[in-house]
């Protein structure tokens, strides 16, 4: 028997049917959506939080402060947090060459803003010269502050994006004055507070970036990191973080080994197990994140999986109906001369034809379904990530799901003894 | 009860039954000998008959003869081709080229129109080029020339049974073999369906025909009678009724 025969007989019993065939392709149809549908939000996710690992700048290693963890050997005045400028220099000059950037951070904590009149409450962070080449984020107006500015403890501000807005509204930023005020004695009466107001130049203005996690990183005032220790915190010489830029992502281990053996040295101590500094590789990080986002797409591939299984259920109940509704017709067909897989093949090539339309239509309605979705929760910036694979796997399931419902229908058609399928009423 | 001396001296037979033997099982306990040792010889361009009474065997011959079922004893040969031992997949094809059947209840798919019914056999097998040219030739032959695009449900049950014969027709087949084809049809279309065997048999079509009607029977040349799984009599018809000239003169074959 052709092939053409085949499936133009497959198809017409198909339309001959047509609530019939739709109903049960719905089945398919949905699993393969869903399935569709369902691995492109895993996929999405996991490529937006990697986006916003990459997002805080790429190829970094961190270094930050670690409590001693064993309390009988270190004295609680000891705890402090044992990472200096000095320790970031260190590394700056040894491993000159080898690595993009470096910078150190200090966290200022909340202040209390004032500009022309504005009135605003952000986050202030102390920051040394390289931190927007580290960061991988430029500068929309004026400039960043440099090192000899760093050494004299410079009282300038680049300010982010919105909190230049919030401040300035459309105005240019850039050379005007910011008051930073903390309040001090709060709580008991206006007359009982008193503040410390401290005068700010803005020299520059960082570019927009968007949210990280649900916070916006836009919202923020970054000044020298002597600047904020000396001034605004009084911690001198603590840093929260020191940041490492790689060459590239394949340098990366070496990098942070080399780091970890600079500190251990500059730190004195000899075993490694007790630093008093952790070294985190973004690398690792993005793994970690990987696994649990790779976890999260199998499981609601899974979830769409189940429905494609009873779709295939489905197509199996069907085609045992259709192969018993048609005993006579595979009765007439023995008897002009078709061969067991004459029969097995019409059958066959039937459930194919279902569950391969299904499966196409089902990759239409999925990839509909992502679009809807990215409308819907376009404020989340989720992008849905239907890729080649997850369609060629989603098609070759179908088929494979008409093969594998359709075979047990066919075979019993096939076998069917042509003198008792004449017979049948 | 031999008819050789008195058959034309033709070459082989296109039937060649010795000893044929088969036993059904109804349930566990019950053997029906449904052939009991079955000789039957069947020439090219006879027009043959089986009659007999329910449960004399005539519904297993022909199942049997059209190589639908196989023997459990004993040698048939079909067109000189050896059919007793065959399996399912090799009747298949035999059935595709050396038999062409008529059913009483016509069988024809009735999704397919009268072209595709009658395409059918090529589907499976034979020569394939202009089957389209082919099918409407033998639709021509038996008279339904314009009605090529009918489904089977558009046709009277004679024109559904005369597009089962140019089915039967298309594989040009050794033998047509026919299952009470009248036993659904009023007299007139009767004799319509008869005067087609007896015109096909004249150009040289082996017919072999079932049916219990001694009226349709008699149209044919020879009448084969089985009893209790064995050829009781075999007998060559004098004179068959003509059911061109019924037809002329206004008689239904089967007429009473």
């Amino acid at each position: 028997m052709k092939l053409y025969d085949s499936f133009r007989s497959a198809l017409q019993s198909l339309v001959v049917n047509k609530l019939r065939s739709a109903l049960t392709m719905l089945g398919v149809i949905i699993g393969v959506a869903s399935v569709i549908a369902m691995v492109a939000v895993g996929n999405g996710a996991s490529a937006q939080v990697q986006a916003t690992i990459l997002s805080l700048g790429s190829n970094l290693i961190t270094v930050s402060p670690q409590f001693a963890t064993d309390q009988t050997l270190r004295a609680a005045g000891s705890q402090a947090q044992s990472l200096t400028e000095a320790d970031m220099r260190s590394i700056e000059s040894q491993l000159a060459g080898s690595i993009k950037a470096i910078e150190a951070e200090q966290g200022a904590g909340r202040w209390q803003v004032t500009a022309a009149g504005t009135n605003w409450n952000t986050n202030v962070q102390g920051v040394t010269e390289e931190y927007p080449a580290v960061r991988d984020w430029n500068l929309q107006a004026g400039e960043f502050f440099t090192e000899s500015e760093i050494t004299i403890n410079a009282q300038v501000a680049v300010l982010g994006a919105s909190t230049a807005t919030s401040l300035f509204g459309d105005a240019d930023a850039v050379g005007q004055t910011i008051q930073l005020r903390q309040v001090f004695g709060g709580g008991g009466g206006a007359n009982a507070q008193r503040a410390r107001i401290i005068n700010f130049k803005v020299i520059g203005v960082l570019e927009p970036k968007g949210t990280t996690f649900g916070f916006s990183r836009d919202d923020q005032i970054l000044v020298p990191l002597t600047t904020a220790q000396k001034i605004l915190t009084g911690q001198r010489d603590r840093v929260n973080a020191i940041v490492v830029k790689a060459l590239d992502s394949d340098s990366m281990a070496t990098t942070s080994d080399d780091v970890f053996n600079i500190l251990l040295v500059r730190h004195k101590i000899s075993d490694p197990a007790s630093a008093d500094f952790t070294v985190t590789n973004q690398n690792d990080t993005l793994a970690a994140l990987n696994q649990v986002t790779g976890t999260l797409t199998l499981l609601l591939g899974a979830i769409g999986g189940i429905s494609l299984l009873v779709g295939g259920i489905g197509i199996m109940n069907i085609m045992l109906v259709t192969v018993n509704e048609r005993t006579r017709e595979i009765g007439i067909r023995k008897a002009v001369g078709a061969r067991r897989r004459d029969i097995l093949a019409q059958f066959l090539i039937e459930s194919v034809a279902l569950t391969g339309l299904g499966g196409a239509l089902g990759i239409l309605l999925g990839w509909s379904i992502t679009q809807v979705v990215e409308r819907v929760a376009a404020q989340q910036n989720l992008v849905l990530l239907v890729t080649a694979g997850t369609v060629i796997v989603a098609v070759g399931v179908s088929v494979g799901i008409g093969i594998v419902f359709g075979l047990y229908p066919a075979m019993r058609a096939a076998r069917l003894h042509p003198i008792q399928a004449l017979r049948y009423e | 009860m031999s008819l050789a001396g008195r058959l034309p001296p033709v070459a082989d037979p296109v039937v060649h039954l010795r000893g044929v033997t088969k036993t059904y099982r109804i349930g566990r306990e019950i053997e029906v000998h449904a052939l009991q040792g079955v000789d039957l010889d069947i020439y090219p361009t006879e027009f043959v008959a089986i009659m007999g009474p329910s449960g004399s065997g005539k519904s297993t011959l022909m199942n049997i003869l059209g190589c639908l079922d196989a023997p459990d004893g004993g040698t048939y040969s079909l067109a000189g081709e050896d059919v007793a031992k065959l399996g399912d997949d090799a009747l298949a094809a035999i059935r595709n080229k050396h038999v062409g059947f008529v059913f009483q209840t016509f069988n024809l798919l009735p999704r397919l129109n009268a072209i595709e019914n009658v395409e059918l056999p090529l589907v499976y097998g034979g020569d394939r080029r202009q089957r389209r040219e082919r099918a409407v030739g033998a639709l021509e032959a038996v008279g339904l020339g314009d009605r090529v695009h009918h489904k089977p449900s558009e046709l009277s049950g004679g024109q559904q049974q005369r597009v089962a014969i140019a089915r039967a027709l298309l594989n040009d087949p050794a033998m047509i073999l026919a299952d009470e084809p009248t036993g659904n049809l009023d007299s007139r279309s009767s004799a319509e369906i008869l005067a087609i065997f007896q015109r096909l048999n004249a150009m040289g079509k082996t017919v072999i025909m079932v049916t219990h009607e001694p009226d349709v029977a008699a149209h044919c040349r020879r009448i084969v009678r089985m009893r209790d799984g064995v050829v009781a009599h075999d007998e060559r018809v004098a004179s068959p009724r003509n059911a061109q000239d019924e037809i002329a003169a206004g008689i239904g074959a089967g007429d009473e």
